[in-house]
């Protein structure tokens, strides 16, 4: 199901002040997709969220789900959240304490009049797939963490909704399930065909179960695109700073071919793609991810993007060593192989290939 | 959008009524020259209240029964919680079963057992005493301060043990453990790491207790007066209900001191709570504390403790039970038990007034409590849910009551009521009841409302069920527990109320407690503990079948 938002503003009015918590969103969702909403705190994607499923009342604009209007502004239409067939896990799973498993996961079809026969038979089936079979019985304050996070989604799922919402379900549980879950979500998701719709603080999250990630700050939607080119060629700083560990080096554009440009900075020049066609003597930022600098021993004059610095705060994380490589006053973020014969204050050769550092307008 | 818009500062009306009313009228009550009439303006009933020279005495029996109290309150307070939370102690269910069942025994009831056991003529206890050593004169005299503290003391060390317990189960161990690393004892550690981190908590307990002995009427009319000892409230009582002509005036003008000291007190309570939370460090890491092995004084201290708890509760059961059956006050003996009758049941149950104040006491139980909660329940919602300025401001006036003194708020309520046509009726004593005990109700309340996490409703929302639905399914459901304890709370506070009714109960709606204490000032023990065993009754089994309700609703509700 396609969902369509146009014009979407949302205030807010605290101690005299007013803030746009949401500012003028217009994003289309496609069909069969997994969709996150990624920003700092604050930035708008919970607003956003729970606009669609109708539990916040925006100021101006229009959703439509599939065909049908939701809300609108001009044409006067809210359709309550009950009414708009959606599926949604809380950030706090919101399992209800006095029932037990059967009775959370049961009640969507409960409240859609079904014979007892078959709410028995589909709990039991969505119980399944999430896979708590038999857990029917069992009280919802007796659950794991784990458990009640599988018995929110079996909640948001039973009544086969349309759209299935996710406002940050990963966020109560430790780090080790966080990642087991993170990979079951996904292939989960892509099991079931059903467009979902995802909010997220962690940009690893985003990366690893979106097929599209909107960015967003202060109110609004800043890039979308899909993981690699959010990750690998942002449009803007900010997105690339967010998304990832980046350097992030200031200068002044020199010379163009048809892809790349050289980038006067601080520490010589630099080769990159230029997807944004930049042009000579326009200011800009070169990004280079610290995974793609790499070692080399020694000066092979016809290479480019070759530098010599000097191997600082120098920290070994057991799958990689982290560091800084100064040259001049610029500190660069690096990994380097573990297996390197390196120390703090070695004299070293960096290269980073032209394909892996993108310029980005200042 | 209007309705709710409405709700807020129709509360704040009503509940202001309830509370900011009785304390203007007793200020306008304490400048009158009359009782009921409103002219004549005149100072002198505070000149003669404060020129009184007995007064000096009366404000110094308040002052070392107050304190004195408080630290018999708090120290023991302190014990059982350190016992309980930090040491191997066995038995561990005692503490909590310590903590809430004296809840349930009427004060005055308590007070008569202890007057029963240790009054200097003719106690049960002193007289065994005397039988067994010999003596010539009763050993112990309960009608004395140190008798009115004790007994103060014991009856505030559940609230005392309620503060202080949860600030001992919050604190962070690591801060004992680190001085144990620097190599300090248990006892050093105690000394000078875990009290004073306390510090705010005891505090705290310590002002509650001054402020609820303050307000006590039972242990200063039952063993006070008796042993010639008035505090603040009994003094009062003295120029309402003694002598020829009643002084209402004169009495609002005392009340106002009491009145105030205790608006002081409350202030410097709530400060100091607020100061706690930030005070005590609490441990996320939810680590079980190590507990200190007791060894060798395990058990001896234990046995404190089962003293402790016998003396509570059941003690003063088996006092009045005995005293019940037995014709008069007599050790208890081969020829006690085979003079046992019921004739003092049989007394009270043909007893006009006393079936009338069993009456009384009952409809106003069930009805007050019922009204009670109904108002609960909305001024509890606005203090959650819609959480305004003007949903703070209603937050203080419902708990404005409680630093209230009893007695006198009834002075105010007096005044309220002299010249309408409610005064002498139920209504009044109705109307008094729920405006003190208000935030009895509306505290399980609001933890009830805190715990539906508005998500609990929204999610039900998303579900598909529409807002009728989600509260019957969802919101009523998980408010029962609320509901069930607020009502038991109130109820059970109503049928027991004292310091209220002595002062608005009039012929015709008199309550049990009040005819209890007739009885006490009689010395009609028997009819008198009769009586106590049917008000015990009532409360059990208002708590116990209000309890089973409400779990039989939950249950039905939730599937």
């Amino acid at each position: 199901m396609e969902i369509q938002i146009k014009g979407l503003t949302k205030l807010y009015h605290s101690e005299g002040k007013t803030i746009k918590a949401l500012d003028d969103v217009n994003l289309t969702i496609g069909d069969n997709t997994i969709f996150t909403l990624l920003g700092p705190s604050g930035c708008g994607k919970t607003t956003l969220l729970r606009s669609i499923v109708g539990l916040e009342n925006p100021d101006f604009g229009e959703i439509s789900i599939g065909d049908e209007i939701v809300w609108s502004k001009e044409k006067n239409i809210f359709i309550p959240p009950e009414k708009r067939g959606l599926g949604m896990v809380f950030q706090t799973y919101a399992i209800w304490p006095h029932m037990n498993v059967f009775d959370n996961v049961g009640y969507p079809l409960q409240n859609q009049g079904l014979p007892k026969s078959e709410i028995k038979q589909r709990v039991a089936e969505t119980l399944k797939l999430v896979q708590l079979e038999g857990f029917e019985n069992r009280p919802a304050t007796k659950l794991s963490g784990g458990q009640q996070q599988r018995v929110a989604l079996a909640r948001a799922l039973v009544a086969r909704p349309k759209v299935i919402l996710f406002d940050e379900p990963l966020s109560n549980l430790d780090a080790k399930l966080r990642e087991e879950t993170r990979k079951e979500l996904r292939t989960f998701l892509c099991g079931l065909g059903i467009t979902a719709i995802y909010v997220t603080h962690d940009r690893i999250e985003a990366l690893a179960l979106s097929d599209i990630i909107a960015v967003m700050r202060a109110g609004k939607v800043v890039e979308m695109g899909s993981p690699k080119k959010i990750y690998f060629n942002s449009d803007h700083k900010f997105v690339a700073d967010f998304i990832g560990r980046a350097n992030l080096i200031e200068g002044t554009i020199t010379e163009c071919t048809s892809h790349h440009a050289t980038l006067k900075t601080a520490i010589g020049d630099i080769i990159g793609i230029n997807n944004h066609h930049l042009s000579v003597g326009q200011n800009a930022i070169m990004c280079i991810r610290p995974e793609f600098i790499t070692l080399a021993h020694t000066q092979t004059s016809h290479e480019k993007n070759i530098f010599k610095g000097v191997m600082e705060n120098l920290v070994f994380i057991g799958e990689a060593y982290e560091g800084d490589i100064k040259i001049g006053d610029t500190l660069l973020t690096t990994t380097i192989e573990p297996t390197e014969n390196i120390h703090d204050g070695s004299e070293i050769f960096i290269s980073f290939s032209s394909e892996y550092c993108f310029i980005i307008a200042s | 959008m209007t309705q709710k818009s409405l709700l807020t500062p129709s509360l704040i009306l009503m509940v202001g009524l309830l509370t900011i009313c009785p304390v203007f009228m007793l200020v306008l009550g304490s400048f009158m020259d009359g009782f009921g009439t409103y002219e004549g303006f005149t100072l002198s009933k505070y000149v003669t209240a404060y020129t009184d020279p007995g007064l000096k005495d009366i404000l110094f029996n308040t002052l070392i029964f107050t304190l004195g109290s408080a630290s018999v309150a708090t120290i023991l307070a302190l014990f059982l919680a350190y016992m309980n939370t930090r040491t191997n102690i066995p038995f561990k269910f005692l503490f909590k079963v310590i903590s809430i069942i004296p809840m349930m025994i009427p004060h005055i009831l308590f007070c008569v057992s202890w007057a029963l056991l240790l009054n200097p003529s003719n106690g049960i206890l002193n007289k065994l005493l005397i039988d067994i050593f010999g003596l010539s004169a009763s050993p112990f005299n309960i009608y004395s301060l140190s008798g009115m503290i004790l007994v103060e003391g014991l009856l505030d060390l559940p609230i005392a043990y309620l503060i202080i317990a949860p600030a001992m189960n919050s604190f962070d161990v690591s801060l004992e453990e680190s001085s144990k690393v620097c190599g300090a004892s248990n006892l050093q550690t105690l000394l000078r790491i875990t009290l004073p981190v306390l510090r705010p908590a005891i505090l705290a307990s310590a002002i509650l207790v001054i402020v609820r002995s303050l307000a006590s009427f039972a242990v200063p009319s039952v063993l006070g007066i008796p042993g010639r000892i008035y505090v603040l409230p009994t003094h009062i009582y003295r120029m309402i209900s003694t002598g020829f002509e009643p002084d209402y005036g004169q009495a609002s003008a005392i009340g106002m001191s009491a009145l105030a000291a205790s608006v002081v007190l409350i202030y410097l309570y709530r400060y100091l709570t607020k100061e706690s939370s930030r005070y005590v460090t609490i441990s996320g890491r939810g680590f079980k504390p190590t507990l200190i092995d007791l060894k060798t004084y395990k058990y001896p201290l234990f046995t404190v403790v089962g003293i402790l708890s016998f003396i509570l509760i059941i003690l003063p059961v088996i006092v009045l039970l005995y005293t019940s059956f037995v014709p008069y006050s007599m050790v208890p003996s081969f020829k006690a038990f085979s003079m046992m009758s019921l004739k003092h049941w049989h007394s009270v149950l043909v007893d006009p007034i006393s079936l009338l104040s069993l009456k009384n006491s009952l409809i106003l139980g069930v009805g007050g409590a019922t009204i009670g909660i109904v108002l609960s329940i909305f001024v509890a919602y606005v203090i959650v849910k819609v959480r305004t300025r003007a949903a703070g401001v209603l937050e203080s006036l419902s708990f404005l009551s409680f630093s209230f003194p009893g007695i006198v708020i009834g002075l105010g309520f007096m005044w309220v009521f002299v010249q309408t046509p409610l005064y002498g009726t139920l209504w009044t004593l109705l109307i008094g009841y729920i405006a003190t005990y208000l935030p009895y109700g509306i505290r399980p309340l609001s933890s009830a409302f805190i715990q539906i996490h508005d998500s609990l409703e929204e999610s039900s929302r998303v579900s598909g069920a529409g807002a009728l639905t989600t509260m019957r399914r969802i919101v009523i459901p998980l408010l029962i527990p609320g509901v069930v304890s607020g009502w038991i709370l109130m109820a059970t506070m109503f049928v027991r109320e004292l310091t209220l009714s002595v002062v608005l109960s009039r012929p015709g709606s008199e309550v049990l407690a009040v005819q209890i204490l007739r009885f006490s000032e009689d010395g009609m023990w028997g009819q008198l503990s009769a009586l106590g065993i049917i008000m015990i009754g009532i409360s059990s089994s208002l708590v116990i079948g209000v309890t089973f309700i409400g779990n039989k609703f939950s249950r039905i509700h939730a599937s």
